[in-house]
């Protein structure tokens, strides 16, 4: 071991080999960004290249078509099998953000996810949340199970020691496998630079702004910076003080927003 | 602690724990705060919030981002945070003080490298205080700062912090762990956190900023033996790849290896990583795969060690077990044992302790179950062997979960192992080595741990009394404890030595022999 990265990555690595090992039928949720490009690298690393599950992306039709460029380029390029859901029922029927965020968020992503679950009958399924992120996902596990209605009962998590994960469950039951849970948007940035990992355009300041955090685009806001290159933006997130996820409108909708949304199957 | 050219690193864990209301929250905030590390929007919400209720500024508000939490003013599940000092990141494990919270204190303490004992200077050390302390010493946390906390509420005074002090640091030492600082604090007020405000001119030790930024990372260790578990077999291009992490030791290709338990033997051929397929060598910590000379057919759960350093096929454990589930840990019960990546099942001979995790009573000995919350000794006969070490020898292969059902329900940590041949003897018939001894007049140590005890015999004092002296070889100094408690109870004297890195104790009855103080021509002995 010769430096915190490698700390980091060996820890994913052991998480991605454990869950391949339990779980029948797994899939990589991937939602474009930096976190789950990171995820796709770090899957490689444990599977000596191979990606041996499919990606799943949830597309809300909000995306910038930039995302979806990236995201068709990178899955031929990593020879990955993409599967790609849409709630095309929500959205024939007009949802958007401006019948509520939280609403929007829920049809177009939670009940996009879960459709796609039970097409695919997976067990288990990698995401690409951190914990540093935000409060609710600070008290994730490494592995986390959800109920047959796909709820997360945060107040009763079995304990983790050990790096000993819960790994045997009730039939039924649906597992949110984290591999990157103890990273943080810094170290994210690092790993980038070190592994020379291509990123989605959309991160690298263009006159004046940035996006930190990618989504829909009626509720993502870019942030002011000039940093265009990887080691500009970790420059810049070393002395920034405003959380990650300030650009994204759905967490600020209430003070507990990202927690109603995520007891519910959000990401 | 790892560090990269850039000086930043992963950051030292380290969890804070004690009694429900002494002040876990409202220490994390302030630790936030005096870092800087606090983003200055979350501040203002805080501050608001506080406003609306008019109350002070609530440092505790910040670390319950739950909803729950703050309506009944409690933190309920370990959630974890980030600040930073001048030296280095820190990641915060907060862990909650209710009783029925235990499994999410354990979850959050398991992989700390450091603990901030908190402790109420008001209230004193209460029960959680001690379980939690407890709890510590079994998940192998060495490194502890003791922070007595509210000493604002109680004018700053110096006899109540030291009367404190000595509460903790006794029982402290009884559970094992020495705290490298005991801090007089004001959370609140700020207090010896990040910087001395003068209500302590008493105190001269570091702040707790301070004191965390002594602790060192510990994480992996290269000087232990080679164990390498055996996490899945990949056989892709016509090859069979065994994938791992190194818990401790190093590996590298061409090296002789047994697969334990199973015993088969091989060499290492390679090393690898993805684009990496021919590793020098690879260290502790580092996931890899390998491949041997010979094609072996071995399963996930055996552990790759070196031939001259195995670790044991064991078929008995007894471990220091606590329990969390709801469901009690019962006597005759099977449950599945996950150690390392081994999986196995584990019937409980006997509950042969039960003890009260905060006195450190034996509350029943032969007991029939375990409850959440309880610690015990118990006694394990595993289905089929596995590799294991004793928790003392390496922790990493030296502790276990069990699973109840579907959930994990407690851990466990090695005190002793067995192969089929029954658990090793902790007692030392002293009569026996006494005389039975090939080197004679030694008893030999080295290869016990630090919980031996005695048989004594009136045949070995007699031959104590007529001038014979007893060496007793050490493995470490953990050891003389035991050797000094068998000097105490039967009116023994004994001399110490140290050579190089072995150490021996001379037992003999009467007066000492005389002793050349050497050196200062001083003529006192000192012990």
């Amino acid at each position: 071991m010769t430096d915190h990265l490698d700390a980091l990555e060996a820890q994913s690595i052991y998480i991605f080999r454990e869950a391949y090992r339990k779980f029948e039928n797994l899939a990589m949720l991937y939602s474009i960004g930096k976190d789950s490009t990171t995820m796709i690298h770090l899957a490689r690393k444990a599977f000596f290249g191979r990606i041996p599950f499919p990606l799943v992306h949830i597309d809300t039709n909000y995306k910038y078509p930039e995302m979806i460029a990236y995201r068709d380029r990178m899955a031929k390029e990593w020879d990955a099998n993409l599967i790609v859901g849409q709630n095309r029922e929500a959205l024939a029927a007009g949802m958007g953000p401006d019948k509520g965020r939280l609403v929007c968020c829920e049809k177009l992503k939670t009940d996009g996810l879960s459709r796609i679950i039970e097409k695919h009958d997976f067990h288990g399924l990698f995401l690409g949340i951190r914990r540093d992120e935000e409060g609710s996902r600070a008290k994730e596990r490494v592995f986390s199970p959800r109920d047959k209605n796909f709820e997360w009962a945060y107040k009763d998590q079995p304990p983790e020691l050990w790096d000993q994960f819960n790994t045997n469950f009730a039939p039924g039951t649906h597992v949110r496998v984290h591999p990157i849970l103890h990273w943080t948007e810094l170290n994210i940035w690092e790993y980038i630079e070190r592994e020379k990992i291509e990123i989605c355009s959309l991160y690298f300041a263009k006159d004046g702004k940035r996006f930190r955090s990618l989504g829909c685009m009626p509720c993502t806001r870019p942030i002011e910076s000039n940093a265009a290159t990887v080691p500009e933006i970790i420059d810049e997130l070393r002395t920034i003080k405003a959380p990650e996820r300030a650009g994204r409108a759905q967490d600020q909708e209430n003070a507990y927003a990202m927690q109603k949304l995520r007891a519910k199957g959000y990401m | 602690m790892e560090t990269n050219e850039t000086g930043t690193s992963i950051g030292l864990r380290i969890v804070i724990v004690g009694h429900v209301d002494h002040g876990k929250s409202t220490l994390i905030g302030r630790l936030f705060y005096d870092t800087g590390s606090i983003p200055e929007v979350r501040y203002r919400e805080i501050e608001a919030t506080c406003k609306a209720q008019g109350r002070d500024f609530e440092f505790a508000y910040l670390m319950d981002a739950l909803e729950e939490e703050r309506d009944q003013n409690i933190t309920i599940d370990t959630a974890s945070t980030f600040f930073k000092t001048a030296k280095r990141p820190y990641v915060i494990i907060d862990a909650p003080g209710h009783k029925q919270f235990l499994k999410n204190m354990i979850t959050g303490a398991a992989g700390a490298d450091a603990a901030i004992l908190l402790v109420d200077g008001a209230e004193g050390v209460r029960e959680q205080t001690r379980r939690h302390a407890y709890v510590l010493s079994l998940l192998g946390i060495r490194q502890v700062i003791v922070a007595v906390n509210k000493l604002d509420s109680v004018g700053y005074d110096r006899a109540t912090f030291h009367a404190v002090e000595n509460d903790i640091r006794a029982f402290l030492h009884a559970v094992g762990i020495v705290p490298s600082f005991v801090i007089p604090i004001s959370a609140r007020e700020g207090e010896n956190m990040a910087a001395r405000l003068g209500h302590t001119p008493w105190y001269a030790g570091p702040t707790v900023l301070e004191a965390l930024d002594t602790f060192d990372d510990a994480g992996v260790d290269d000087e232990l033996p080679l164990r390498l578990p055996v996490q899945d077999v990949y056989m892709w291009d016509g090859r069979r790849i065994y994938a791992g992490r190194i818990e401790s030791g190093s590996v590298r290709p061409g090296d002789p290896v047994i697969f334990q338990p199973s015993g088969k033997r091989t060499r290492i051929a390679t090393v690898e990583k993805w684009g990496r397929p021919d590793l020098v060598t690879a260290g502790s910590g580092e996931c890899v795969g390998v491949t041997t000379v010979d094609e072996l057919f071995v399963e996930r759960g055996e552990v790759i060690a070196l031939a001259d350093r195995l670790p044991v096929g064991a078929r008995e454990i007894r471990a220091s077990v606590f329990w969390l589930a709801e469901n009690p840990l019962a006597a005759g019960k099977t449950y599945t044992l996950k150690l390392a990546t081994a999986e196995v099942q584990a019937t409980v001979v006997a509950i042969e302790e039960r003890l009260d995790a905060s006195t450190l009573e034996v509350v029943e000995r032969n007991a029939a179950s375990l409850h959440p919350a309880e610690v015990g000794t118990v006694l394990l006969s595993l289905k089929s062997d596995v590799a294991a070490d004793r928790f003392e020898d390496n922790a990493r292969l030296g502790r276990f979960v069990l699973e109840d059902g579907y959930h994990i329900g407690g851990g466990g940590i090695v005190r002793s192992l067995s192969d089929e041949a029954g658990i090793q003897g902790r007692r030392i018939d002293l009569e026996r080595a006494f005389f039975d001894g090939d080197e004679g007049n030694l008893v030999d140590l080295s290869r016990e741990g630090s919980d031996v005890e005695f048989d004594v015999s009136a045949l070995f004092l007699d031959a104590l009394s007529r001038g014979n002296r007893v060496l007793f070889r050490l493995r470490d100094a953990s050891q003389v404890a035991p050797v000094a408690r068998l000097a105490w109870s039967h009116s023994l004297g004994f001399e110490f030595a140290r050579s190089g890195d072995r150490a021996n104790i001379v037992l003999y009855a009467g007066k000492p022999p005389v002793t050349n103080p050497g050196g200062n021509g001083g003529g006192e002995i000192s012990i």
